[in-house]
């Protein structure tokens, strides 16, 4: 059953009420702290340990990578796409390393399950990129972040 | 009955079986490398030691044969202890470069150190690393992995015959190689990485192609020739990465030859042809199904047809097309090919001392017994010719015959003298029944969908005789399909 409150005329026309309203909105935007920032001059400090874009490490120019196909192996996403090779330099390594970063969910399994140190995370979280083939491995070999 | 008690555990076994084998049939797990039950036994690894009952030493199990009323204890705390050393001692010298190492994921060495080593290691000192020559085109050698077990030494002089490994040096410079740093001879040495217990000996084939524990294995047997080796194709994504025997005691045993190994590469190859063809022999055009089928079918109406079937056909194939060529092709007449020089079972005869068999399609038998008889030569009066086959019969000339339907898996190379092509299933392809040259009847299973627009030989028969209306007289083309689905593959 509905009860409908009675009001007088002066109430129904709410005008204390918006008053009261302002007043708060008012007293928040002039003396209230701010909580949004000027993104992209200002930039919030993220953890150390927060997982951005992923990264290749390289030890003297090479990359620390064997392509021994743990990251794909442990991959809840199946993002991570390896084919390896041999050179002359290096017994085994990746010829195509490739992540699919739209499908990576930043769990962060394959920088834990790597061997060699080699597939990180970085702390770049602009991953907006203008080809779909950007994310190879010259590219993610080129990330580092601050790291 | 001879009985011993191993881990507190009765176990039967019969007179002479070594306690590995015993402890096996009971589920006991016992560690070893150098063991292996097609080859002679020397105990060189230790890992296998067990602790016996009133004997004051530790024993090796692969040479102690069980004896009645013998206790073996696998768990003891000396056992364990020994398995631990072994272990420890096995990998002073191994790069544990696993995360390079093709074999890792099935290697033995990794999986005994995870169940019986330790995690650490107490040593400091440089390993020792050699120089790898070249072995041929099938294997490939990293001395820095081995451990000594001489089970390659072993495989080439008993069984493949032929002494081509040996161990120089002595103690820690022991090198396993081949006399004077020769390439591999034999036709086996696909076997020599199917027995090595690490990485030392790796396919050159598979290299660094897959890991092995994303491939998807299908229990089948091998079609390279008249013995039908069990063996297991191993897949991913509907590319077969490579095939390894299983072991069957009354065919192949362990083993497998190098040519069945690699027999799969035929059916992923470039060349081979996955869409129907029509044409003129050597100047053929694709087409779809249904055209194809037509234009086949036009080549064979009516005409004096020679059915030419490939003994690497399976025995349902053959039934078929026994039934197709009595139903839809009126006074056809039926005969078999494959080998060259092989032309029934009584040439058949083995080719070396191993497994090899002359016949080098797998169903030879198989369709002999179906009554087929061999391809002479091909009848005067012949206007067109119906070929079909799997993929290892070898085409005999058709002597000038202008209509040539060819119904299975062709190269381009092959399909020159055909008029029309109409793709069919290889044999990783499809599921059947093959018997070998002992009369054993073996199942081909299917591990990969047919490559392209290839279709299994019941649905292109079933696709010919269903739209056949007026190609045969006699019956009707509803129930002559239905006929020739009940041998469906």
């Amino acid at each position: 059953m509905l009860v409908k409150a009675k009001k007088n005329a002066l109430q129904n026309l709410y005008i204390v009420e918006i008053v009261k309203g302002l007043a708060i909105t008012m007293k928040n935007m002039l003396f209230g702290k701010t909580v949004t920032i000027q993104y992209p001059e200002e930039r919030r400090q993220y953890s150390e340990r927060y997982r951005g874009q992923h990264y290749i490490k390289a030890t003297n120019g090479v990359e620390n990578c064997t392509a021994c196909m743990l990251c794909p192996t442990v991959c809840p996403a199946e993002c991570i796409h390896i084919e390896a090779g041999e050179r002359p330099d290096k017994e085994k390594y990746p010829v195509k390393f490739e992540i699919d970063v739209l499908r990576c969910c930043f769990c962060g399994m394959c920088e834990e399950a790597c061997p060699k140190d080699a597939i990180k995370l970085s702390n770049i979280y602009e991953m907006s990129q203008q080809q779909r083939e950007a994310y190879d491995k010259g590219f993610l070999l080129e990330q580092r972040g601050n790291k | 009955m001879l009985k011993c008690t191993i881990d507190g555990r009765e176990v039967e076994f019969q007179s002479g079986q070594n306690l590995i084998e015993v402890a096996k049939k009971a589920g006991i797990e016992i560690p070893y490398f150098c063991y292996h039950p097609g080859l002679s036994i020397v105990a060189q690894c230790r890992m296998c030691t067990v602790e016996i009952e009133k004997n004051p030493k530790l024993q090796t199990a692969c040479s102690t044969p069980a004896s009645d009323g013998m206790v073996v204890s696998t768990k003891s705390e000396k056992a364990k202890k020994n398995q631990r050393s072994v272990m420890e001692f096995l990998l002073v010298n191994h790069p544990l470069d696993c995360p390079i190492c093709d074999k890792a994921g099935e290697c033995d060495l990794q999986d005994n150190s995870f169940k019986f080593g330790d995690a650490y290691m107490r040593t400091s000192e440089d390993r020792r690393t050699f120089m790898d020559l070249d072995m041929g085109p099938v294997i490939k050698k990293n001395m820095n992995r081995c451990i000594h077990c001489t089970r390659c030494i072993r495989f080439g002089a008993e069984v493949a015959g032929i002494r081509e490994m040996v161990a120089i040096q002595r103690g820690n410079n022991t090198e396993i190689t081949t006399i004077d740093g020769r390439p591999l001879e034999t036709e086996y040495a696909g076997n020599y990485s199917d027995i090595c217990p690490t990485g030392s000996l790796t396919l050159k084939d598979f290299r660094f192609k897959k890991r092995a524990w994303f491939l998807k294995k299908t229990a089948t047997v091998c079609e390279g020739c008249s013995r039908g080796c069990n063996m297991e194709i191993q897949q991913e994504g509907g590319q077969i990465y490579r095939c390894i025997p299983r072991e069957n005691q009354e065919i192949n045993q362990w083993w497998m030859c190098d040519e069945g190994r690699f027999n799969y590469r035929y059916t992923m190859d470039k060349s081979r042809i996955t869409e129907p063809k029509v044409g003129t022999p050597g100047a053929l055009a694709q087409t779809d199904w249904g055209s194809a089928i037509q234009a086949a079918r036009k080549a064979i109406q009516g005409k004096k047809t020679l059915l030419l079937l490939g003994s690497d056909l399976t025995q349902e194939e053959a039934i078929l097309l026994q039934k197709f060529a009595k139903q839809t092709l009126a006074n056809a007449d039926v005969r078999h090919f494959g080998t060259p020089g092989v032309k029934t079972v009584a040439d058949d005869a083995a080719a070396d001392r191993l497994l090899k068999r002359k016949s080098k399609t797998s169903n030879l038998h198989g369709v002999e017994k179906l009554g087929i008889s061999a391809f002479e030569s091909i009848p005067a009066g012949t206007e067109a010719i119906l070929v079909v086959r799997g993929g290892r019969a070898v085409l005999p000339s058709f002597g000038g015959v202008a209509s040539v339907v060819g119904v299975g898996v062709f190269a381009d190379s092959e399909a020159k003298a055909l008029s029309t092509v109409l793709p069919g299933a290889a044999f990783t392809e499809k599921d059947g029944t093959i018997v070998n040259f002992q009369g054993q009847e073996q199942k081909l299973k299917r591990s990969v969908l047919p490559a392209g627009k290839s279709k299994a030989l019941s649905e292109i028969l079933a696709l010919w005789t269903h739209q056949g209306a007026g190609l045969s007289s006699q019956t009707g083309s509803k129930s002559s399909a239905a006929t020739l689905s009940e041998g469906a593959v």
